[in-house]
């Protein structure tokens, strides 16, 4: 098994390449070019100390050049470049914000799971009938709902009127380091998160769950006299996880994007809220950098899905 | 069917709407200058904090939304068919080439790629904003396609028309892609209303439809400022109609899908297959 999540890591870095030349093509063939970016941060420049910063930046090259560079820079020192706003260096401006995001999109999937899993399962049981037509409708509202729309609902009635959890951030004043003061901050985001992903995954446990009741082998259990619950739990549910468990791998780039959605109007000093912020600031580095830790994030849960889908699976092997 | 009748009345109300509601959009009424009247029977849906009228910049809105919708599905449908059935029909190498390029560009949150595009660009026109969302939306439809044609490509019909002369192009374009087209017109309908929330994500950020031009995500934007905070009408009413307009089209998507028997188990949950781009704009 470590030799195929070996080989998986090391095909999985040409996709990286790829992603990383897309961005960066992107960004250099963008009209004005990364040169125009200095515009906004180096307002105030005499002509010639502008030519002097961009010619320091190595913004007058090529873009493919550049990238050369920031490649090269990446694989022989470990750094993704330092950043235009305030000159840290980017590897440790993302790694102060990644625990929150992490947490965000860690403790929803967990949550989203809990409820979506039996939920589509029951819908399928139950399909045709009052309880499936209900949850059916929720899951098309719920999968049309603006993430920043809900999350501001919630701010309003939640945290507005009833003062029930917290308005943003992610700690009280001088509370950095109490979990359960983070844990209520996290409340109203972590919702959010869950509310608008439970469509896809109830919807996709319902249609799992439904063809594994079509299965010759689900008759058997039946006929031969086995219990609802003991037929749904262990011949049912186990089979109809399998395409769950890709959901899983193919939803994260739409959970880290909703991710940044959120952090975004909870101000929540995570990930996104930084990639935000930095788009703004041009923050060329910074975008660069968060760009290339959203592509591993998602090469990563990618890897661990086929992982975890062996476990489930028997059947499945490596090889 | 419900999501057809509610389709239509929305494309309705875009299209007559303003016909039928004479009141500007972007007139900015003095008197009620910071202080946003609730709905009224001369201001149905309320006035916002420059006193304009609600029910007119909701119904302006919808007919930018339904612009950017239809046009950047378009530009990503014909792009991802074209694509996919290019990948499809040559195989080999080209295809796999192809495939990665898909993959890539699927493997990266692209709702982050568009406001990192539109940023960068510093453009924020709205022709370059459905360009954008289109160009960066169409690897699911190229997916979709590329799996039929591959399925086609075998098939006897094909095989018929190769011995009758026809060349790989026309092959490509009067036999491969039509018989391809039905999942595709499913993506199209849910990809209207994955634009429309995207487009909207962006208003919201400011990094699309620019002011006084109404947007649903402008509206809900401007129902953030600290002025209007009481004023809940103003943060329901965008909400509201994004939902339903999302709601529309994935019922309509779900439902061509069901009369288009495509099998329904296999790839069947609205907007989950055909890649959640507007969702990472929201889910």
């Amino acid at each position: 098994m470590i030799a195929y999540a070996a080989r998986r890591i090391l095909g999985s870095i040409p996709l990286l390449l790829v992603i990383t030349i897309i961005s960066y093509a992107l960004m250099g063939l963008s009209p004005g070019g990364p040169a125009a970016i200095l515009g906004q941060s180096a307002r105030g420049m005499t002509p010639i100390q502008r030519e002097h910063l961009i010619a320091l930046l190595g913004l007058n090259r090529p873009w493919y050049v550049q990238y050369f560079y920031w490649l090269q820079n990446l694989v022989l020192h470990g750094s993704l470049g330092y950043s235009y706003v305030d000159s840290r260096p980017v590897i440790a401006k993302i790694l102060g914000k990644l625990p929150v995001t992490l947490e965000l999109i860690g403790l929803s999937t967990l949550l989203t799971l809990a409820i979506a899993i039996p939920t589509g399962v029951y819908a399928a049981v139950k399909r045709g009938r009052a309880f499936d037509e209900i949850v059916t409708t929720l899951a098309f509202v719920a999968y049309g709902m603006p993430v920043f729309w809900l999350g501001i609902l919630l701010i309003d009635v939640f945290a507005v009127h009833l003062r029930w959890f917290p308005l943003s951030g992610i700690s009280s004043l001088g509370q950095s380091h109490n979990l359960l003061d983070r844990l209520d901050h996290l409340v109203l985001p972590v919702v959010t998160l869950s509310t608008v992903s439970f469509a896809s995954w109830m919807r996709y446990q319902r249609s799992a769950t439904i063809e594994v009741l079509g299965a010759p082998f689900v008759r058997t259990a039946h006929a031969k006299g086995l219990t609802n619950w003991t037929v749904i739990v262990k011949h049912t549910l186990r089979n109809a996880l399998l395409p769950t468990i890709t959901l899983l791998g193919l939803s994260l780039p739409s959970l880290i994007g909703g991710a940044y959605f959120i952090e975004y109007v909870f101000s929540l000093p995570g990930m996104g809220y930084l990639g935000v912020t930095s788009v703004f600031a041009r923050d060329y580095p910074t975008v660069m950098g968060i760009t290339l830790i959203s592509a591993v994030l998602v090469v990563a849960g990618n890897l661990l899905a086929d992982i975890a889908y062996a476990a489930v699976d028997p059947r499945i092997r490596y090889d | 069917m419900a999501g057809l009748v509610l389709a239509i009345a929305i494309i309705l109300a875009a299209l007559f709407g303003p016909l039928l509601w004479r009141v500007s959009p972007i007139a900015i009424n003095h008197a009620l200058l910071g202080d946003p009247q609730p709905p009224s029977l001369v201001h149905p849906l309320g006035t916002d904090m420059l006193g304009r009228d609600e029910l007119s910049r909701a119904l302006y809105g919808a007919r930018i939304s339904l612009l950017i919708g239809f046009t950047a599905m378009i530009i990503a449908i014909t792009f991802g068919t074209v694509y996919g059935a290019i990948s499809g029909a040559a195989g080999g190498w080209l295809d796999s080439v192809m495939m990665r390029t898909v993959d890539a560009m699927l493997s990266f949150p692209s709702f982050f790629l568009i406001i990192t595009v539109e940023a960068l660009t510093n453009s924020f026109e709205l022709g370059m904003m459905i360009l954008i969302i289109g160009l960066l939306s169409w690897m699911g439809v190229a997916r979709l396609v590329r799996a039929e044609v591959m399925s086609l490509r075998e098939r006897d019909f094909i095989e018929a028309a190769r011995a009758i002369g026809a060349g790989p192009t026309r092959i490509l374009l009067r036999h491969l892609i039509p018989n391809a087209l039905a999942p595709v017109v499913v993506a199209a309908t849910l990809a209207i209303g994955d634009n429309i929330l995207i487009a909207a994500g962006l208003s919201f950020l400011g990094l699309g439809v620019q002011v006084p031009t109404p947007s649903w995500g402008g509206m809900l934007q401007d129902a953030l400022s600290p002025a209007v905070q009481n004023s809940p009408w103003l943060i329901v009413t965008p909400g509201i109609l994004i939902v339903l307009t999302l709601l529309a089209f994935s019922l309509l998507g779900e439902g061509l899908r069901v009369a288009l028997d495509q099998s329904i188990v296999q790839v069947g949950v609205a907007g989950v297959d055909v890649e959640p781009v507007a969702n990472a704009a929201t889910a």
